[in-house]
């Protein structure tokens, strides 16, 4: 049964997914959920695909109604979430009955949160993903009255015991602090900064209030190149650390421009771009080396943790009668069904 | 068939836990371009498990991929047997397509024409006439959205970038800077010289491809009136042959 959802406090807030693969061939930035872990946890405590689209919500507090009974599942930064006036928690599914209010406020400690919807949300694909893409102008970006079409009404499932936790589902929350530790190997160029690229190590910097989902700014002492002839534009990769300038460093993240003629120090593994995906200005980050071979480690064991927890989810729904099959199952119909 | 060319070199960088970039290091520039280009439509249509695609520029392939279900060393030995295979096979041939694009040239379309003209010591018209005088090789799809990354006009002299980038440069924009030429494709920052405007729309959001050229393709600029402009709007960059 469809139902929909009504926005009815945007706050900064757009429909997105893990982010557009296909994109950079063609010139277009990957895009998508910037803090991958919280938003395939989101998706998976909701009984979706890692890649469903599911909302992000930036910073500022968000409010929307349901128009079914449905079953949600928030993660990514700490914050208070409310449904029909009762709190709840996060990083746990939700049920929601038709008419009660989503409310999610005081997004503290992180940037970013992640709301998934059991079924997903529908929402307009460019280049098989429907991550926003500021530059194209492309996207689902939620304002006062936007009305997002569910695809399953989950009745709601309430705990028989008062104050009990429903579900129990084991997963490690990842951690938020005003100070992070970034982890990072050595970029293609860092040869071209001499002596100077161990700086990157033994400073700490301030993220910028000019950071957002293209490129973190970050204040500090600067590596310095040691050549300035002119670079022919090339690929850069999501987590590249240049020194465009003598005032910042900048990260690169996940809407950067695919072109640049940059040289690239550093970059940020996949786990750690998570993590400054939720750093906010005023937040302190300091680099720590690292190998490919390490960061690949834990990029997997991240991704071993989220198998883990969905095939704890699909046990208990399916105990709990939770869509008889994942709920991506009937986004994606099979040939010839 | 065999190789007909001298192998390029090539060298393999680390480039983070989910990228390669993969250098041409010849003297020769075209060879260089040729074989980054030819390996990275090799490595799209091999389709390996867990490589999301590859960008090639100039010199250099930038080769993403998903570090969840591949490596980087499985990549650099996927990325080596396609070179070898490019050695035995040779570069795909493909006719290159030509573009034919309408440019009002100066004033507010052009804001940059007259410093151009200045740098290099030339008159505007003498611009104008050098940046429609060839076709120009689209080298490959940069930022922002695919725009047709071009070797310049033969100036006299490289133009420098602006000092302080401009905000907004509309769609349409035609820019140079350095030795190189392009088009912007949609509304975004720059610090190229912009020294006129095309009334055609470049990018369509709406359909794939979004950009209606490959690398390879042939662009060449020929220049209308101001009042001939809005006669143009609404039409799609297509190839004329």
């Amino acid at each position: 049964m469809s139902g929909s959802l009504i926005i009815q406090q945007p706050g900064n807030s757009v429909v997105t997914d893990l982010g557009r693969f296909r994109g950079p061939r063609f010139g277009l930035p990957v895009n998508g959920a910037l803090d991958q872990f919280s938003a395939r946890a989101a998706n998976i405590l909701a009984g979706n695909d890692d890649g469903a689209p599911l909302l992000e919500i930036t910073a500022l507090d968000f409010r929307m109604r349901a128009t079914t009974d449905i079953l949600i599942a928030v993660t990514g930064a700490p914050l208070h979430l409310t449904v029909g006036g009762h709190e709840c928690q996060q990083w746990e599914p939700v049920s929601v009955r038709a008419g009660e209010t989503v409310a999610v406020r005081q997004i503290t400690g992180g940037l970013r949160a992640y709301l998934a919807v059991h079924g997903s949300v529908e929402a307009p694909v460019l280049l098989g993903s429907c991550a926003p893409d500021t530059v194209v102008g492309f996207g689902l970006r939620l304002a006062e009255g936007t009305e997002l079409k569910t695809s399953r009404s989950v009745p709601p499932i309430r705990q028989p015991y008062f104050d009990l936790p429903l579900f129990r589902l084991g997963l490690t929350r990842p951690e938020f602090s005003s100070h992070s530790v970034v982890e990072v190997t050595d970029g293609p160029d860092v040869d071209e900064f001499g002596d100077t690229a161990g700086l990157l190590y033994t400073t700490e910097y301030t993220v910028s209030a000019r950071s957002n989902h293209i490129g973190l700014r970050l204040g500090g002492d600067l590596p310095e190149r040691q050549s300035s002839a002119e670079v022919l534009s090339r690929g850069v990769p999501v987590g590249a650390i240049e020194v465009p300038s003598r005032e910042e460093l900048l990260v690169l993240h996940r809407g950067r421009g695919v072109t640049a003629g940059y040289p690239v120090l550093a970059v940020v593994t996949s786990r750690s771009l998570d993590v400054l995906a939720q750093a906010r200005p005023g937040h302190t980050i300091t680099f720590r080396r690292t190998t490919v071979p390490d960061a690949t480690a834990k990029y997997r064991a991240a991704l071993r943790e989220l198998e883990n927890l969905r095939s704890t989810v699909s046990t208990v729904f399916a105990l709990l009668g939770i869509g008889s099959q994942p709920g991506w199952r009937q986004l994606a119909p099979a040939a010839g069904s | 068939m065999s190789a007909t060319t001298t192998p390029t070199p090539v060298e393999v960088f680390e480039s983070g836990d989910a990228a390669l970039r993969v250098v041409a290091s010849s003297p020769d520039s075209e060879a260089n371009w040729s074989t980054v280009h030819s390996l990275a439509e090799w490595l799209e249509a091999a389709g390996a498990d867990g490589v999301h695609g590859a960008v090639p520029t100039y010199d250099s392939l930038l080769v993403e991929f998903d570090p969840g279900v591949t490596s980087a060393r499985q990549v650099r030995a996927f990325v080596l047997l396609g070179l070898r295979q490019l050695d035995f096979i040779g570069a795909p041939a493909r006719a290159p397509r030509e573009f034919s694009v309408p440019v009002v040239y100066g004033g507010e379309y052009g804001p940059d024409l007259e410093r151009v003209a200045e740098h290099e010591q030339l008159s505007v018209e003498e611009i104008i006439a050098l940046h429609t005088a060839k076709s120009y090789v689209i080298r490959c799809l940069g930022a922002p959205a695919g725009s047709p990354m071009m070797d310049g006009p033969d100036f006299p002299l490289p133009v420098p970038r602006l000092k302080d980038p401009r905000l907004s440069v509309p769609a349409g924009a035609v820019a140079v800077a350095g030795r190189q030429a392009v088009i912007a494709p949609a509304v975004a920052p720059g610090g190229w010289c912009v020294i006129g405007q095309t009334p055609l729309t470049v990018l369509d959001a709406t359909s794939e491809p979004l950009v209606p050229y490959v690398p390879g393709d042939r662009l060449r600029f020929h220049r209308i009136r101001p009042e001939e402009f809005a006669g143009y709007v609404g039409r799609k960059l297509d190839a004329a042959r």
